[in-house]
């Protein structure tokens, strides 16, 4: 009897947050085909998207995932580039979630441009070097299968031979260019003083780190039932000591970001920055994204409940949102403002997202859950190079 | 070599919209994605209140940002300085729209700003996104003249239909000379109080050269850098900044 019960829950409640997550998975991949068959039917023009506001949800999620998959790289890069073993047990599950946000943020683009098809011979073919988007596409695609490869080689219980170390590092490499030209689609834009700066790829950077941080936090705990005595000692070492602690220097680091951007914007008297700034600070998701979606679980994190699976779910779930919150805020903030469109447009401009966009939003992520489920299931993610 | 630009006498105009009308015409263009728009803004109250009228062609600018944020090349600057879209290659990104200071590029998709939606009145065929009972110029896909296809950006030419038509040297396009009036951009043809010019920059000796030259032309957002090819002449030529309503 006392066996069973030492491991009867665990098991149970492992199973429970498997079978939940295939529910929200194919519940999600339902009402996403929905909205797919609107898109299908109305085209972009079931968008609330316009020329006077040209990028919408869909772009804010796409920047949200490949960030968080650049997060998640860095995260893995620690044991696989920077020899900090004690993240080895955590490694693999890293780069599978890093492939499945890479897989989520490249369908919700996809499905938001005009031509996605065309993409794969128009932008090899023209070499339209004096645009960031070209390079961000190069690098995200150099990424892509370097990230790939590395999963497949470890998969394959390759952790530390020449090539697989190399390309390990190349993708670390790869993917801090590709987030860097994603900070510079925006950061170059002098047009939109709101976007316009040489640090967007920095704070990209360290926003991805947390991102990919808080992934770890929530999603590693529930693949283990929130319970850190499920977990190999390893991996329960990195996600109780470790992990918070680098957590709280991060998220302390972007809470200061974030007020800077915010002060800043209010300070300044450049109409595209300060009225937008206003606007953004006075809402209630911006409110919640900085109370509780960051100063709350910065606040969580310094004490001693840090180290336990809870603390940590609630935490990384909170940062999600918050960052989520984030990327949408800055992605349509820089576009409120009409451009050059005179008496005709005299406020701000009005956007919600449409449902159709929300659906892709919601196809690519159940998409996504259900990549991470099958991996989950399938693919040994717990696996670790023998010591 | 010709490098085509626009001068607009605001003194002159009178915001009657006919240029927008014919680019209307000439483009088939529905509402809320004219290429050629009278915008205008107000500025100050009263007692002394300011209002002031842009018509707002595509600028044509010597360093396009649109240009330089294409990632496939499919926005592109001709030798006589037209800035075109070629819409075999345009994927739709609309980065161009949001690297275009003067809000002047439309998306093919977009919700209609009237409705019922003109679109599926008259449904296209094929690649194009709508069959129009008249169509204007001969569809041009690699220059972006005609039926926007499905999925691609579009913005004004120039008339790039008519002008790349007129006799090599020219040195101005005007109603003028009866000769020439076919390869007149439709909006500075229709212009009643002739507030429009249209004509080669490099060339000296040109209409619009010397207007620019002996009026102070002024080109719109000049810190943006982007150097417009269509300058403004009239000392309202300022854009007041944003505020809020
Ligand atoms: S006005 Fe805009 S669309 Fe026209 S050339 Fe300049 S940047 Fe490009
Ligand atoms: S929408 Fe078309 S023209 Fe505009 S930047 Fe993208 S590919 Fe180029």
């Amino acid at each position: 009897m006392s066996t069973i019960t030492n491991l009867a829950p665990d098991q149970a409640s492992i199973s429970r947050i498997s079978n939940l997550r295939l529910m929200v998975g194919v519940t999600g991949l339902v009402l996403g085909l929905l909205a797919g068959i609107g898109l299908l039917s109305g085209g972009h023009a079931t968008f609330n998207t316009s020329s006077l506001l040209t990028w919408g949800l869909p772009v804010s999620t796409y920047v949200f995932f490949v960030l968080t998959s650049t997060g998640l790289t860095f995260v893995a890069s620690l044991a696989m580039v920077f020899g900090l073993k004690d993240f080895y047990p955590v490694a693999k599950r890293c780069v599978w979630g890093a492939v499945v946000t890479l897989v989520i943020g490249f369908i919700s683009l996809g499905l938001e441009i005009g031509n996605p098809i065309r993409m794969l011979w128009v932008i090899p073919t023209n070499m339209a070097v004096t645009s960031p988007l070209w390079w961000m596409g190069l690098f995200y695609l150099t990424y892509a299968i370097l990230l790939f490869w590395k999963f497949h080689l470890i998969n394959q219980g390759d952790w530390s031979s020449q090539l697989s170390k190399l390309v390990g590092i190349a993708s670390f490499v790869a993917v801090i260019f590709a987030h860097a030209t994603l900070g510079s689609v925006f950061g170059m834009m002098a047009m939109r003083p709101f976007w316009y700066g040489p640090m967007v790829p920095v704070y990209f950077l360290i926003t991805a780190f947390l991102s990919g941080l808080a992934f770890i936090m929530l999603f590693i705990n529930l693949d283990y039932g929130v319970n850190q005595s499920n977990m190999s000692e390893g991996a329960a070492r990195a996600m109780s000591r470790q992990l918070p602690a680098i957590f709280a220097i991060v998220l302390g680091l972007v809470i200061v970001f974030t007020i800077a951007k915010t002060m800043t914007g209010l300070w300044t008297n450049v109409p595209e920055n300060k009225i937008v700034t206003q606007h953004i600070a006075s809402s209630f998701l911006f409110q919640f994204e900085l109370w509780i979606g960051m100063v709350l679980p910065f606040l969580l994190m310094l004490t001693a409940k840090r180290h336990e699976a809870k603390t940590q779910v609630v935490a990384g779930g909170l940062v999600i949102i918050a960052l989520f919150i984030g990327r949408y805020e800055y992605v349509v903030g820089g576009q409120l403002v009409p451009m050059f469109k005179g008496a005709w447009a005299d406020g701000l401009i009005d956007y919600t997202p449409s449902l159709t966009e929300i659906g892709i939003v919601v196809l690519a992520v159940s998409i996504g859950i259900l990549l991470y489920a099958f991996g989950d299931k399938r693919l040994s993610l717990s696996d670790q190079p023998n010591a | 070599m010709t490098k085509w630009g626009m001068v607009i006498d605001l003194d002159k105009c009178t915001g009657c919209q006919a240029c927008s009308t014919a680019c209307q015409m000439e483009n088939n263009r529905l509402p809320g994605e004219n290429y050629q728009d009278v915008l205008y803004y107000t500025d100050r109250s009263q007692p002394t209140p300011k209002l002031v009228w842009f018509p707002r062609p595509c600028m044509h600018c010597e360093e396009p940002s649109c240009m330089h944020v294409c990632p496939t090349k499919a926005t592109f600057k001709t030798e006589e300085g037209v800035v075109l879209v070629d819409w075999n290659k345009c994927i739709g990104c609309k980065y161009c729209m949001i690297a275009c200071p003067y809000g002047v590029r439309f998306y093919t998709d977009e919700k209609p700003v009237i409705e019922p939606n003109v679109k599926d009145v008259f449904p296209g065929t094929g690649d194009l996104s709508w069959n129009p009972p008249y169509k204007g110029p001969q569809q041009d896909n690699a220059h972006g003249v005609g039926i926007q296809p499905h999925g691609v950006v579009s913005k004004c030419t120039f008339c790039y239909h008519k002008i790349s038509k007129a006799p090599k040297g020219t040195s101005d396009l005007s109603n003028e000379d009866p000769a020439l009036r076919e390869y007149v951009p439709a909006c500075v043809r229709t212009c009643a109080p002739t507030a429009r010019y249209f004509g080669d920059l490099d060339n000296p000796n040109s209409e619009v050269s010397r207007l620019i030259s002996d009026r102070d032309g002024a080109r719109l957002l000049e810190h943006t850098g982007n150097k417009p090819q269509v300058y403004y002449l009239g000392r309202s030529a300022v854009v007041p900044g944003f505020k809020k309503s």
